[in-house]
């Protein structure tokens, strides 16, 4: 009798508190439940609400009724003065057993509402999930985007990531960054160590604008490989470039581009340079890899440079000069047509201009 | 309410990323539980965390944080470096701590770098522990960090610039193995106002301890000192002393017989726990031991001494301690092995030392190291009888002791019916 007269009374002496959760489900608590969270305890000391279901504390948006389950069982076991540190301690390893999402919302849940002891026991476990994880693994767990491009992820932490993938990464980039840096190098040496010319400017021109046939006796590998090595980052070559890639001489071929390049007149050194007409040495056929030095002595090379340099002042030079020049070569079919007073045709006119004759405007 | 149990996760193409959006400092407390190694890998995880891990509050350096097991330390020093220079240039935000304790790291002018670094961040806790080479100097720039709240040293020389005026809002000290002045020492006390906490282990340069911290909770030392007071520390509750000296009396320094024992409790009034560990209890005896303090350590529940049972000053002035502690509990006697086994040259009568004896009110007692001499006996019987509410005794001996021991012990009267005394093999 006194139990049931127990039951009817207890329910009166406790005091409840009213919650109401974001989706707008209001629920009762025990107030020593409740209470145990700064949050809502902050929130009924100063403001007064939760005594009633009309003023019940609304929760933040963190916090759903799922979760706010979860951590009122926390609060409800953990209030209780009684619990030694040992049992305190088991309830929380049972209780953070749950998968990562969850684990997610309720480290969200308990921050928002201020209940530090949670938020500490699910970081921990959070860290305990990701220690010893590869970063595959860790983006699995927690459903990460993996859109970092493969250069971001290699960037400066290099020394500390200790991935083999990631330092197999490293490896192939760094590798591939030195075959460009080679390529690179080795593109500015040629343009130094072009091979010694010996005939005259007049012979050299006449050969590119006139017959077609010179050319095949004198072609090696070599000048194809450097054709290629200088496609590779010279992007203002055309595309008919392409016909060189295979290693075997094709002279008509090889005339076109001598053409093309003559035409195009671009303005960088190099493919000026690539109007001479190659040189016969010693044929060396080597890979692609770069790192091939031309076969050349000091002395040929000084040669060489002050070919060059010549050359370069020439085609340099005065306009009506290097009209006279091109001229020559008119009644070619490649060759577009080029009328030296006419106003026509204004683009290649400016084009070979460069900077120093002022732009004629077209007809 | 009974929660049903957590359905396991049905993995969707398009299930939400629920970590990513975690508050920063909450992603900064997961972080902080792994390894700096493992904090800082996040970074390739997605865009989102390419620099949640450099908000870190915490940044500890240690023996795991290199992986490279290498035997060359010139390696491992050199991948160290980098990788510090690296995640203190990348850190944004506030540091609260900073450790830096590597097993192979030799003390470089690469931590002066750091530590500037560091105080411009309003470090709060700075560790430094040199396991290798001579004295680190500690760089000036130290000396003006004013957000310090924990400074611990180990292995280093502290000599801070004229301009010192002492660390406003340090709270704890703890400096192991170091070498400072005198002055420097005693400056550096009295300007922390804040000072709760010291520990000062194996320190060279000054012999003389005076504190005068007025906040201070907890003092543990344990070094070759001449001498030791205190003064304003009425709040001391911990207080843990070891001297490490075995030093000769000499009568030029009885001070005119004035009382260690006196002087060291004038300032120590609410102490609760108490540990006089080596020859400190020597030290405590110097001068004409009383017979009780003039004012009672109410508050001392805990006392361990190391005491040797053949120094009848010693017996003393551990009695002293006891009969001035109405409240103790738990007492710990270590029995301190002389190499010249001094034997009491003139038999004491029982009466002339254990007199004026109190009611104590221990309860656990454990005594340590004894070898069945006599004055050890006569302590615990002594013991015994004064202690109505003892609940156990504990007594392990040295190894070939023998069954004297034992027959005595089980001879003793008991004050307390519920004593047990349990003999401890030695190990």
């Amino acid at each position: 009798m006194s139990d049931a007269a127990m039951a009817v009374v207890k329910p009166e002496m406790k005091s409840y508190i009213w919650l109401q959760t974001v989706d707008g489900s209001i629920q009762q608590v025990e107030e020593e439940v409740a209470m145990f969270c700064p949050m809502i305890c902050q929130e009924v000391l100063q403001t007064g609400m939760g005594s009633s279901k009309n003023y019940a504390i609304s929760l933040p948006q963190r916090v759903n009724p799922a979760i706010l389950g979860l951590i009122l069982d926390y609060c409800r076991f953990h209030q209780v003065p009684g619990h030694s540190n040992k049992e305190r301690k088991t309830f929380d390893e049972k209780f953070i057993r749950m998968d990562t999402k969850k684990l997610c919302e309720l480290t969200s849940a308990a921050d928002s509402l201020q209940l530090k002891p949670l938020v500490d026991l699910t970081s921990r476990a959070l860290a305990r999930i990701i220690e010893g994880k590869t970063p595959e693994e860790i983006r699995e767990t927690f459903h990460l985007p993996d859109d970092l491009t493969e250069e971001e992820k290699l960037e400066p932490l290099r020394n500390i990531t200790d991935d083999p993938r990631i330092r197999l990464l490293n490896r192939l980039y760094a590798r591939k960054r030195k075959e460009l840096k080679e390529r690179k190098k080795l593109k500015d040496v040629e343009v130094e160590e072009e091979p010694k010319d010996e005939r005259s400017v007049e012979d050299l021109l006449s050969f590119i604008n006139g017959a077609d046939g010179d050319m095949k006796g004198t072609r090696t590998n070599k000048n194809k490989k450097k054709n290629r090595r200088r496609k590779d980052h010279a992007k203002d070559l055309s595309s008919k470039n392409e016909n060189d890639k295979d290693l075997n001489p094709l002279p008509s071929a090889y005339h076109n581009v001598y053409f093309d390049n003559a035409l195009e007149a671009s303005a960088s050194k190099h493919s000026r340079m690539q109007n001479l007409p190659a040189i016969s040495f010693s044929p060396k056929f080597e890979v692609i890899d770069g790192d091939v030095d031309d076969d050349l002595d000091p002395a040929m090379k000084e040669e060489l440079d002050r070919e060059v340099e010549d050359f370069a002042r020439r085609l340099n030079s005065d306009w009506p000069e290097r009209m006279q020049i091109l001229s020559l070569g008119q009644d070619r079919r490649l060759v577009p047509p080029i009328s030296m007073n006419s106003n026509g045709s204004t683009h290649l006119y400016t084009a070979l201009a460069g900077n120093s004759i002022s732009k004629v405007s077209g007809s | 309410m009974r929660r049903e149990q957590p359905r396991s996760p049905c993995l969707t193409d398009v299930e939400p990323d629920r970590i990513s959006c975690l508050p920063g400092h909450v992603i900064d407390q997961v972080l902080s539980h792994l390894s700096i190694r493992e904090a800082v890998r996040t970074s390739v995880l997605s865009s989102k965390w390419r620099y949640k891990w450099a908000t870190l509050p915490i940044l500890v350096f240690d023996t795991h944080c290199v992986s490279v097991a290498s035997q060359d330390h010139m390696i491992i020093k050199n991948k160290l470096l980098r990788i510090i220079d690296h995640v203190l240039l990348l850190h944004s935000g506030p540091i609260n701590k900073f450790k830096l304790s590597h097993r192979d790291l030799i003390g470089v002018t690469d931590i002066d770098r750091w530590t500037l670094h560091l105080c411009r961040k309003s470090i709060k806790e700075f560790v430094l522990e040199i396991w290798k080479g001579q004295r680190y100097k500690i760089h000036s720039c130290l000396f003006s960090c004013q957000s310090l709240t924990h400074l611990e040293l180990f292995n280093c020389w502290l000599k801070p610039p004229s301009t010192f005026q002492g660390f406003k809002n340090l709270k704890s000290l703890d400096l192991q193995h170091v070498t400072l002045a005198q002055d420097v020492f005693e400056n550096l006390i009295s300007s922390c106002p804040l000072l709760e906490r010291l520990t000062l282990m194996n320190f060279d340069g000054f012999t003389n301890l005076n504190i005068d911290a007025p906040n201070l909770l907890f003092f543990d030392i344990g070094g070759k000192f001449e001498d030791i007071s205190f003064e304003n520390t009425f709040q001391l509750a911990v207080v843990s002393i070891g001297l490490y000296l075995n030093f000769e009396i000499n009568q030029s320094r009885l001070h005119g017989g004035s009382s260690n024992l006196l002087k060291f409790f004038v300032h120590l009034p609410h102490v609760q726990r108490l540990e006089v560990q080596s020859y400190f209890l020597k030290y405590l005896a110097v001068g004409v031991v009383p017979i009780k303090l003039p004012r009672p350590c109410i508050d001392l529940s805990y006392l361990s001494i190391r005491i040797n049972f053949n120094d009848l000053k010693e017996i003393s002035a551990s009695l002293c301690l006891l009969r001035s502690s109405p409240n103790l509990q738990e007492l710990e006697i270590l029995a301190r092995p002389e190499e010249q086994t001094v034997l009491l040259t003139h038999t004491y009568c029982w009466e002339d030392v254990y007199f004026s004896c109190p009611v104590m009110q221990l309860r656990y007692v454990k005594i340590d190291g004894i070898s069945g001499i006599k004055p050890e006996l006569d302590f615990i019987n002594f013991l015994l009888l004064h202690s109505p509410v003892l609940e156990r005794m504990t007594v392990k001996p040295v190894a070939n002791v023998g069954l004297e021991l034992m027959k005595e012990l089980l001879r003793f009267r008991r004050a307390s019916g519920q004593a047990e005394i349990i003999y401890l093999e030695p190990s």
